[in-house]
């Protein structure tokens, strides 16, 4: 007559079963226990090692790096194109002006290889021109030292941040470069910053890297210009976005912006890492979905089992289910009795399969030492988790629910 | 189709009851059928019962004279297949099984021969479990059945297990669990068949105490020594009653 009171009735009822029992629902909750604890897991271990390489692509600027490079004019403005000043230092400044979606603005002067020299000792290595805001872009650290200043910019001042290879191959016994003087192309630079090596992280750091990103060093853009380009010409734009969601509009801007500057010549292009990004997602997608279904699919094994349990439950029971129905239980209270106790069962395996999960998941992150993010619960996978194992027990539990509810109470009273 | 015929049935047994608001049952030609493969078994052929407000009753008869579907009927467990019947002047003849599980919920106790007693439960629990189905609900529930525990002799063994209880212990458990309700009618199928000598006349005098309550029982036997306690004896034969002597 009252829902309430007769879930409340069913489900103590199905508690009091559940506890009698306790070594047969623990066996027949094994499968969800199992289940959701596969699947908790595994969405989580995949996240954490998706989500460590989502944050080395997001440390190198991510999804909000753009980068406009000179192309060639299209077809149709071929004829016109000697009006275009090309890309120009004015594009840096007038991005700076116009865009505050932009939140750090750099032209690579890209001087490539060089000699570097010092100490009597010459060693090759990259050189590029930008500005204070290409600290902001790459995030890279400083061990000794500073970044380019804006005084740098304007006083076109001969300084020069240096990679750990130059650092460690020209000034082979000090530790401190900075203060030192190194000649390229028989210009004098002081040195005022040493960055951090890249690699060989983990083991004792040597100051002589091997990575690419060591073999760079910086000099101020107008230093650049004035002492080797001789005009105010940059190789390409890097631009940091303030957020993703900016990242249209940021784009449309720079087009603008940059159309302008070129007086409507399109001989540039921006370009995004928008597809590399895909490729993480989708990589992570199918993980998750194919992981998922995996742990999908012994969910509702453990669902049958529970279902077989239920079963061999109300045939055990079937004199009891009599003596109820007697004394006046109707289809509808049996029905609700063993729906409950199959759904205790469920949701109890599913909070026992939840407590596994994190202790799985503990395990892999000391198994798994490059998993930082692994730490990181999937509270999502946990909410479907837990939700799909308590359907899958409701779904298991009907059909014994109902067999119980239609045994016709004389012919149960004589069950033997 | 159906309403119609249950409402031209029901007049007769209306008229009955106005006529003596003491009956408890009333059954005219009640029939019984069981289709067992191609044949039919007639459990229960042409049966006419008037069962009075505080009657002791005892059905006798040997197996398969109908007896125990006689009390299945009584019990609302089982529909008969033709005839009347109204209890407490409502016409019963053609009720569902909600409507049934209902009137055996709030208005009749069982007791039966092997006790059913749920065994997970305890005493205490195993008495207030009618309550549960009956919707009633009330609020003092455990001084309710414990009342009743002490009726039948049981309040110290509340908390006890039936596996714990002599067999007479849990016939008187069963009986506590049959009076929660405050039934009509009790029906007991064979309440000493399974008890020695000194536990069957214990039961019986119980049976019998609950009568100054003005509780009617109506009990099944083949033992007729318990019969014997009844104030009116049924024998019953081939699905038919062939004695009656509270006529």
């Amino acid at each position: 007559m009252n829902p309430i009171v007769d879930i409340y009735t069913g489900a103590s009822n199905g508690l009091r079963e559940v506890w009698a029992n306790k070594v047969r629902t623990l066996l027949s909750m094994s499968g969800i226990i199992l289940g959701v604890a596969a699947l908790v897991a595994m969405v989580g271990i995949v996240q954490g090692m998706l989500g460590n390489m989502r944050a080395s692509f997001e440390r190198s600027g991510g999804v909000l790096r753009l980068e406009v490079y000179p192309r060639e004019a299209p077809e149709s403005q071929q004829h016109i194109a000697g009006i275009s000043p090309g890309m120009t230092w004015r594009d840096i400044v007038a991005i700076e002006k116009a865009i505050p979606l932009a939140d750090y603005v750099t032209p690579i002067v890209d001087m490539s290889w060089e000699s570097f020299i010092a100490n009597g000792r010459r060693e090759r290595s990259m050189l590029h021109g930008v500005t204070p805001d290409y600290a902001g872009i790459s995030n890279r650290k400083l061990d000794y030292g500073r970044f380019i200043a804006d005084s740098d910019i304007d006083a076109k001042s001969p300084v020069i941040v240096v990679g750990s290879y130059i650092a460690g191959d020209l000034f082979r016994n000090i530790e401190n470069v900075v203060g030192q003087q190194l000649r390229v192309r028989g210009q004098v630079y002081t040195i005022i910053g040493q960055f951090e090596p890249t690699a060989s992280r983990g083991f004792g750091r040597s100051r002589r890297g091997w990575n690419y990103e060591d073999r760079m060093n910086y000099i101020p853009a107008t230093t650049a210009m004035s002492r080797y380009k001789g005009d105010d010409g940059v190789n390409r734009i890097e631009i940091l976005a303030s957020s993703v969601e900016a990242m249209p509009d940021l784009m449309s801007q720079i087009n603008n912006t940059l159309t302008q500057t070129h007086r409507g010549i399109q001989d540039f292009e921006i370009r995004t890492q928008d597809e590399q990004m895909q490729e993480l997602k989708k990589l992570e997608n199918s993980f998750t979905y194919s992981l998922g279904g995996i742990a999908g699919i012994s969910l509702i094994v453990g669902g049958i089992g529970i279902m077989n349990v239920m079963l061999a439950s109300v045939s055990e029971r079937i004199r009891e289910i009599g003596v109820r129905k007697a004394i006046g239980a109707r289809g509808h209270d049996i029905f609700i009795q063993f729906l409950a106790e199959a759904v205790v069962i469920s949701i109890l395996g599913g909070l026992f399969g939840l407590v596994a999960s994190v202790g799985l998941l503990t395990l892999a992150q000391d198994l798994i030492p490059q998993g930082e993010n692994i730490s990181n619960m999937p509270v999502t996978a946990m909410f479907y988790g837990f939700l799909f194992s308590s359907l899958i027990g409701l779904a298991s539990g009907i059909y014994p629910a109902m067999r119980a509810s239609r045994l016709d109470p004389i012919d149960a009273l004589r069950y033997e | 189709m159906p309403k119609m015929s249950s409402r031209l049935v029901a007049r007769p047994s209306f008229e009955i009851t106005m006529s003596d608001s003491r009956t408890v049952f009333e059954l005219q030609d009640i029939r019984r059928t069981y289709q067992v493969g191609s044949e039919f078994v007639h459990a229960i052929d042409g049966l006419d019962l008037q069962i009075q407000d505080g009657e002791f009753i005892a059905v006798i008869g040997t197996s398969g004279s109908g007896k125990s579907t006689l009390m299945h009927t009584l019990g609302f467990m089982d529909s008969p297949t033709s005839g009347q019947m109204s209890f407490e002047g409502e016409d019963v003849s053609h009720i569902g099984r909600a409507e049934r599980a209902r009137l055996r919920s709030t208005r009749i106790g069982f007791v039966f021969q092997s006790f059913n007693l749920l065994p997970k439960l305890s005493v205490l629990d195993n008495v207030l479990l009618p309550l549960i189905y009956g919707r009633q609900n009330p609020t003092n529930k455990k001084e309710l059945g414990l009342s009743v525990l002490e009726r039948v002799g049981m309040e110290h063994r509340a908390s006890h297990r039936p596996s714990q209880l002599s067999g007479g212990e849990r016939q008187r458990v069963a009986i506590a669990r049959s009076l929660v309700n405050k039934p009509r009618l009790i029906l007991a199928d064979e309440p000493t068949g399974n008890l020695d000598t000194k536990n069957r006349g214990r039961i019986m005098d119980l049976f019998g105490s609950l009568l100054d309550e003005g509780i009617t029982l109506a009990l099944v036997t083949h033992d007729t020594e318990v019969a014997q306690y009844a104030q009116r004896r049924i024998r019953m034969e081939d699905g038919k009653i062939v004695e009656d002597d509270g006529r």
